[in-house]
């Protein structure tokens, strides 16, 4: 795949969209440099989001900042009280239950269940291709409701604490039996909008080809996820995880780097997804789900990455008095919007946004900085 | 004497116009409810609500100030396709045939440029705050370009309206002109009248690869997914009518599904011979005609995605060849 260059210095339109765009899930700004459609340069400024929750949550109690972190992110807050406990665990050395390493990893399959799903139900709505997006917001709701079974919310599920997960997100088995028939569901449905979706020839002409992101430009841009797998790297942080040790699922990559890749990618990883959840329930062990067995101390800089249904999360901070000091978190898109501006060039305008889109962005996780201009 | 032959006319056109209009608005709610919204296995709005009782709503909301340049004309602009699309309904209806100049394809062809032109300019006259209206600063330091002239995404919208009329709504006027190599009159009572000796020009093979080509134009010249290019909610958002509420909203929404039957009277006058008049049980046909246009449009684009250029113009242009042999067929 060769690199993109634009065609031309001299860009005698620009194109500003947003903060408000009905393409975009969330509010952005977008300034396309336009030669008569065709996108030369694309320059995505982001920050109207910005809540300063890092600041927030230093000088919390570690289970305050926990339970805050969930408000980050509306889709994958799960990954974030996740990864925020983890590194509490991390840094205190807290030993969590099998059980409960085990329900942790369902809702966190589950979360990137439907978080793929919305990522596929909105690639097809900027495609204009609504009957194919309801079909897949219908898939998703049977795993929404799923979540919403075992941390009896559908956004914030307050699963995971310091030690396990909650009492009450531990798995009977009505439960269990109720994931296992809706993953055949889940999983029949899905096969069959595969099917369709692959054989539709004008849908593959919108997508095949668009957005391009090389796999040398993803890897210099520091991609991450399944966008930079869709760029046939097949780098996962979950083969990495210990969570995971005990788990057999397949990276899926794809070659193209284009919207189609991420799409199919997207799909594909959902399969394992289900698989996973599958692994779970069949070999969930019996026990107590959280631990109350620690102690609170001073910790130095702890760090923590894990892989979310975006990519690589990280979150840090430090622990004095049992309050947070220092919080640091990078969600994936931070990376990945940026690369999102390279993929867009060379495209239809009206290809632009399905391009930015392509990478599955969160702005409201990603504002971490704001810029003060003094007058 | 003089006064009922006058009258007459014109009471039983302003009752067929009526008539029409009135069926006209539920076709937006059978669209979206008995098509769109079954195909996506869910309930839809109630049948009345696209057509009738949002314009309704629209008709009591207080508008806010449009952004534009010529805010008169841009206001205008929606009632002038309004009027276009009446005078389009007005010259298919048997009583003006009395006048040529009105009943002829040049003027509906004419009637149809007009409503083009209409989005073109709207296009142009729309500044809304989606695009380069902001409230603070959003020219950072280092942006690629500084000096590049910044654009609506409405000019966009101004633009690809130019490219239809110029090459997008061909399909449909070549269609519209395949009758007239049968009927060899470019007069609609000609046509008509070669339809009713002759039978419908439908049921010969020029006129079933002309309604072919008339349905993908029905599609180009309503805006309707694949083709509505120049509204695509991934970029362009509503494109013309961006900057459009309350009873501006309502006469762009009425005018839509009066335009939805009104192409589909076209059809039945010059594909099956029969003109719209409330006084002949004929005008069920118009009515079937323009449905099953409807139901066509809906399985079509709920099916689809939007096309960009890229897919835009193979399709066009397959269209214009499809349009091209329909003539020559015809002219054969």
């Amino acid at each position: 795949m060769d690199e993109k260059v634009p065609r031309s210095n001299i860009i005698e339109t620009e194109i500003p969209m947003g903060t408000v765009h009905p393409a975009a899930l969330e509010p952005y700004r977008v300034r396309l440099f336009v030669e008569d459609e065709i996108v030369q340069e694309a320059e995505i400024t982001i920050g109207v989001n910005h809540r300063g929750i890092e600041r927030i949550m230093e000088g919390l109690p570690v289970e305050k900042a926990n339970s805050l972190t969930e408000k980050i992110c509306g889709i994958c807050s799960n990954s974030h009280i996740y990864n925020s406990c983890r590194t509490a665990e991390m840094g205190l050395g807290i030993e969590i239950p099998e059980r409960a390493v085990y329900i942790r990893v369902i809702m966190e399959e589950l979360e990137r269940l439907h978080s793929h799903f919305l990522y596929l139900a909105h690639g097809c709505e900027v495609l204009a291709h609504e009957t194919f997006s309801m079909r897949v917001f219908y898939m998703r709701e049977i795993v929404m409701e799923l979540l919403a079974m075992i941390g009896g919310n559908r956004v914030q599920y307050g699963c995971s604490v310091l030690g396990g997960v909650r009492p009450r997100c531990d798995l009977d088995e009505a439960k269990i039996l109720r994931l296992k028939n809706d993953m055949d569901t889940v999983e029949q449905n899905l096969s069959d909008f595969v099917d369709r979706f692959m054989a539709d020839s004008i849908l593959l002409s919108r997508i095949t080809g668009i957005g391009v992101l090389p796999q040398k430009q993803a890897i210099e841009l520091a991609v991450t996820g399944p966008t930079l797998r869709a760029t046939g790297v097949a780098r996962d942080l979950r083969t990495t995880m210990f969570e995971y040790d005990n788990f057999d699922f397949n990276v899926i990559t794809q070659p193209d780097g284009d919207v189609k890749s991420n799409l199919v990618m997207r799909a594909l990883e959902s399969f394992e997804s289900i698989k996973i959840i599958r692994q779970a329930i069949a070999n969930i062990p019996d026990g107590k789900v959280v631990t109350r067995d620690w102690e609170m101390f001073d910790t130095d800089i702890i760090q923590s990455y894990i892989e979310v249904p975006r990519g690589t999360l990280y979150h840090s901070y430090r622990l004095e008095s049992g309050r947070v000091r220092h919080c640091i978190i990078r969600t994936p898109s931070m990376a990945n919007i940026g690369a999102m501006q390279y993929a867009c060039i060379g495209d239809q305008i009206t290809d632009a946004q399905l391009s930015i889109v392509q990478c599955d962005p969160c702005f409201t996780c990603t504002d971490r900085a704001i810029e003060i201009i003094r007058r | 004497m003089f006064e009922n032959t006058m009258i007459n006319p014109i009471i039983s056109v302003i009752l067929t116009v009526l008539v029409c209009f009135v069926i006209s608005t539920l076709l937006p709610g059978i669209e979206r409810k008995y098509i769109h919204a079954r195909i996506q296995q869910r309930i839809g709005p109630p049948v009345t609500s696209p057509g009738i009782m949002a314009p309704l709503k629209f008709i009591y909301k207080k508008s806010t100030e449009v952004s534009s340049p010529v805010p008169g004309l841009y206001k205008a602009l929606p009632i002038i396709c309004f009027i276009v699309v009446l005078c389009i309904l007005i010259a298919l209806t048997p009583q003006a045939y009395k006048i040529p100049a009105l009943a002829s394809l040049v003027a509906i062809v004419g009637f149809l440029k007009v409503e083009e032109i209409c989005y073109v300019l709207m296009g142009a006259l729309s500044k809304s705050v989606m695009s380069v209206n902001m409230p603070f600063p959003d020219v950072v330091k280092g942006a690629a370009h500084l000096n590049a002239t910044r654009s609506f995404i409405e000019d966009i919208s101004a633009k690809r309206s130019l490219r239809m009329i110029t090459y997008g709504s061909f399909p449909l006027y070549l269609a519209l002109f395949a009758p007239v190599t049968a009927a060899r009159s470019i007069f609609l009572q000609d046509i008509v009248a070669f339809q009713q000796t002759h039978g419908p020009f439908l049921f010969t093979v020029s006129g079933g690869i002309a309604a072919i080509v008339f349905f993908i134009g029905y599609m180009i010249i309503l805006n309707e997914y694949p083709f509505s290019i120049i509204k695509a909610k991934s970029d362009v958002i509503e494109g013309p009518y961006m900057e459009y509420a309350a009873k501006y909203r309502a006469v762009v929404v009425l005018t839509r599904g009066f335009f939805m039957f009104v192409l589909g009277a076209i059809f039945s006058v010059l594909f099956i011979g029969v003109p719209p008049t409330i006084f002949s049980p004929a005008i069920l046909i118009n009515i079937i005609v323009a449905l099953i246009f409807v139901f066509m449009m809906g399985i079509f684009s709920a099916f689809t995605p939007v096309f960009t250029n890229r897919q835009l113009l193979p399709t066009i242009l397959s269209a214009t060849l499809l349009g091209i042999l329909s003539i020559v067929i015809g002219l054969l």
